[in-house]
């Protein structure tokens, strides 16, 4: 064996654990779709570990990417929005949830969480609210959004399917009037989570779908995704 | 970044009931830099048979030469239509002889057999035949077209119906992805005829 330089074996912060979450944000209602397979590389580490998590009686948060750092970011949020309780004697809103999780990402701006999340809620008006970040906390509020390893499958379908895309029928800037119900947007995510579980090896075993409406809260469904 | 996705593609072939079509969009560029708007990617090979060729131009170009050179050859020889089958092979062939200097291009072929069935088949660069029962999708807009086709498509669809669904999964698929777009073709092969639809797309 010839002695070499060693190259590319140094330490990596980081890693892709895979998984995609996709939320719709409806009129009065937000429903939102997580698998919830954990990977490395060619490795399923476990078919079962949730990427959402309810924060308050209103709010859910999905995140994709690293699951140290989502598990370590929403333990922070969680404390965070315990302390706010207490403080103001209130749950905190989901406008106010969107922001302090844009604001605590953006504190680690040189040594980011690797994460996607997806915040969804409902807003102070009622209205079923997604708000979507990139891992140093730019936030934009959505009507949908898709996230992870299957984002490139998901999102091309929910632009044709809810942003009316490309479409003979309905403009997209008349979305808004075409807003889907809840039956629609649990069909949608089932029906295209199970075809990214089909290509995405990354994307499998198990879908959760937390459903937020104003009167119900929050309501989990899990369904069976190919485990293969 | 592969050479397959320097110029930046986006093919689809899906199957109906006695029925195919293959669409392809009409952008060429240099990585982000758009160069033609009209470079179509998927060509006729016969009345029922058509070729696309994702992947880098000028093997696109050199392939869709070679092969025209080729089925010209297999006509004069053999005095009868070529076959999609005999098609794919014939291309897997060619393939396979650069197998350690390859042809950047994975292509795929659609068209209609004798018996009027549809016939799709994929391959890679070196000429590795894929087959599936209902479409194959190749270029830089492929996990895309994916997610789209798994999604949009279902057994038996009818001409129009499958001209639908294969136009919006183009579509919507090249739509969020940089490298491809700019328009996009569709041909609908029924025993009766092809038809070729050149559909609007956004123009950035």
């Amino acid at each position: 064996m010839v002695p070499t330089e060693h190259h590319g074996d140094q330490w990596e912060p980081y890693v892709d654990n895979g998984g995609s979450t996709l939320a719709i944000a409806g009129e009065d209602f937000v429903v939102i779709g997580s698998d919830t397979r954990s990977s490395d590389g060619y490795n399923i580490n476990t078919r079962y570990d949730p990427k959402a998590f309810k924060f308050t009686n209103n709010t859910v948060l999905a995140t994709t990417g690293y699951r140290a750092d989502c598990k370590s970011m929403a333990k922070s949020v969680q404390a965070q929005i315990t302390k706010y309780a207490h403080d103001h004697g209130k749950e905190m809103s989901v406008e106010a949830m969107a922001q302090m999780l844009s604001i605590m990402m953006y504190q680690k701006r040189f040594f980011s969480y690797y994460v996607f999340p997806i915040v969804a809620g409902i807003d102070k008006e009622g209205k079923g609210a997604v708000y979507s970040y990139d891992p140093v906390g730019n936030m934009e509020r959505v009507g949908f959004r898709a996230f992870g390893s299957s984002s490139a499958l998901l999102q091309p379908f929910i632009d044709d399917q809810l942003g009316f895309k490309n479409r003979a029928d309905i403009k997209p800037e008349e979305r808004e009037l075409h807003l889907p119900d809840l039956q629609q947007a649990k069909n949608i995510i089932t029906d295209v989570f199970n075809g990214a579980a089909e290509r995405d090896i990354y994307t499998g075993d198990g879908l959760q779908l937390f459903t937020i409406t104003k009167e119900g809260g929050i309501e989990l469904e899990e369904l069976p995704l190919k485990r293969d | 970044m592969s050479i397959t996705q320097y110029n930046g593609s986006a093919i689809v072939a899906m199957t109906g009931k006695n029925c195919v079509v293959i669409g392809c969009d009409k952008r060429l560029g240099q990585q982000a830099l758009t160069v033609d708007m009209n470079f179509e990617k998927v060509f006729r090979v016969k009345d029922k048979l058509y070729v696309g060729l994702p992947g880098l131009a000028t093997d696109v170009q050199t392939l869709h030469d070679r092969i025209r050179y080729r089925v010209n050859m297999y006509d004069l020889e053999e005095e009868r239509a070529i076959q999609p089958d005999n098609l794919a092979h014939m291309i897997s062939n060619m393939l396979y002889q650069k197998r350690f200097g390859p042809y950047f291009c994975e292509p795929i072929i659609a068209g209609l057999t004798e018996k009027d069935e549809p016939y799709i088949m994929g391959m890679d660069l070196i000429g590795c035949l894929s087959s599936a029962p209902d479409f194959i999708v190749g270029g830089t807009a492929s996990d895309n077209l994916y997610g789209m086709c798994e999604a949009l498509w279902e057994p038996d669809l009818g001409p129009d119906d499958l001209f639908r669904s294969a136009s919006q999964a183009l579509l919507n698929a090249v739509d969020r992805d940089a490298m491809s777009g700019w328009g996009a073709v569709v041909h609908v092969i029924t025993p009766e005829k092809t038809e070729t639809y050149h559909l609007q797309g956004r123009q950035d």
